[in-house]
């Protein structure tokens, strides 16, 4: 280009000393003219300019989501309801690589003996629990303090949570049963007892932390599986028996109970969860 | 200065790919002179500051939708001018008081009207009230249509209108 701004005119338009013909004419001259435009911004303020693009390039980094959470945006759940639940330390790969290790023990267990599916039976629900303990609270959360100031409702998030927590264990369980040894319905009597236990360390977690109620739970259930095998062993009905029959239908009670606790208390969970 | 060793064009192609430093370079390039733009449209310079770091924003996150026809100096402008729109709308939605009584109204007012001499078309514009001279520069200089126009400056889009007649026909009378 031939023709470029004097310098004092690019001075004087800097300094809004010019009146507006002239600025007119080297504003259509600005935005074609590389020149002229590296000559006026030796004009700029240097440190403005400097503190504006560090700005920029802080708004422009935004973490790239993870593997689980691409995952999840490709099987079209909402983009938010996949950060939040990418944020599950229960979802996380370390955390399903833990619970695949467990479950393939189990399942070698149940092929080396027979008690080992019963062992299979009584730790397959822990697992689901054990999960949402670690889904949701102020000591495990990253994501807590900024969930109670989301537009979410707490109760909301514990909900899509647990669900999801409960639907990838469940689903990890389901598959490891299939290579149990045993082919018959006794393959998912882990199944309600699952959802038993997990739904009541939900609705417990309206009276006390997260950790506390799997915990509390876990114990019973261990305790209580032992104290079974013991009877089973002093009686004519078999552990499976046992498992089969009455722990199922103690399970669908609990269930039940659950449920309707948890949303007769879901107020409770929008003050937050107890440490 | 250093030597512009790669188009504007290019460094948009880049940042569309996500090159980081390719939007620097734009930024360096393009910055001080949108601002200094920007500041003879608006006096507010927190107001010109944020719609800077909004057009780059834009710029990384359209520099896909950058056709190539035209200069990215021209390309850039029409989001910096438009992020300008955005702004003062929001703000006068805010302060309805304050409705009738832009910032930009307000600085050209401050211009003082020098008697230029010469009956050039700088003169020509020089000469026409600061009301009507804001309308074309919205329009004619700015790029911006009837409407956005009445977002710019604070006043309904029927006066826009009524303005640039009468601005048309300032100047047909002066050229004449």
């Amino acid at each position: 280009m031939s023709w470029h701004v004097e310098p004092e005119m690019l001075e004087a338009y800097a300094h809004t000393a010019i009146d507006d013909a002239h600025a007119y004419s080297i504003e259509a001259h600005l935005v074609s003219c590389g020149e002229c435009r590296a000559q006026i911004a030796t004009l700029g303020d240097q440190k403005e300019l400097e503190t504006l693009w560090t700005e920029i390039n802080g708004a422009i980094t935004v973490p790239t989501p993870g593997i689980i959470e691409r995952g999840l945006l490709r099987l079209g759940v909402k983009d938010h309801v996949a950060r939040l639940l990418a944020a599950t330390p229960s979802l996380s790969v370390s955390w399903l690589g833990g619970l695949i290790l467990a479950l393939g023990f189990a399942v070698t267990a149940a092929h080396l003996s027979s008690r080992g599916f019963l062992m299979f039976v009584v730790l397959a629900p822990l697992l689901p629990l054990a999960g949402v303990a670690v889904a949701y609270g102020p000591r495990v959360d990253p994501t807590y303090e900024i969930g109670l100031a989301a537009p979410l409702s707490s109760f909301h998030l514990l909900l899509v949570r647990a669900s999801a927590v409960l639907t990838t264990s469940g689903g990890l369980a389901f598959v490891a049963s299939l290579a149990l040894p045993q082919k018959d319905w006794a393959m998912v009597t882990w199944l309600i007892p699952s959802l038993g236990l997990t739904l009541a360390s939900l609705a417990l977690t309206s009276v006390i932390s997260p950790l506390r109620a799997a915990t509390g739970l876990a114990f019973v259930w261990v305790s209580g599986s032992a104290l079974a095998l013991y009877y089973a062993a002093n009686t004519a009905a078999t552990a499976e028996d046992l498992f089969g029959g009455i722990v199922q239908l103690v399970m669908v009670l609990v269930t039940v109970a659950s449920v309707a606790l948890l949303f007769g208390r879901r107020g409770s969970f929008e003050r937050g969860v107890r440490h | 200065m250093m030597t512009e060793t790669r188009t504007d064009r290019s460094l948009l192609l880049a940042v569309g790919e996500g090159d980081r430093s390719a939007l620097h370079e734009l930024y360096n390039r393009h910055a001080p002179w949108l601002m200094f733009r920007l500041r003879r449209r608006c006096s507010d310079t927190g107001m010109v500051e944020e719609v800077v770091q909004d057009t780059f924003i834009a710029v990384w996150r359209k520099a896909d939708t950058y056709t190539g026809a035209g200069e990215v100096g021209a390309w850039m402008w029409g989001i910096a001018i438009r992020r300008l729109v955005d702004h003062l709308r929001r703000t006068r939605n805010l302060e309805p008081l304050r409705e009738d009584r832009s910032a930009t109204v307000v600085s050209a007012e401050d211009q003082v009207l020098v008697g230029v001499e010469f009956g050039d078309l700088a003169g020509a514009i020089d000469r026409l009230s600061p009301e009507l001279r804001a309308v074309v520069q919205a329009t004619l200089v700015d790029g911006l249509t009837m409407k956005e126009a009445s977002q710019l400056l604070g006043i309904p889009t029927g006066t826009v209108k009524t303005r640039m007649m009468r601005a048309r026909a300032r100047l047909r009378e002066e050229l004449a």
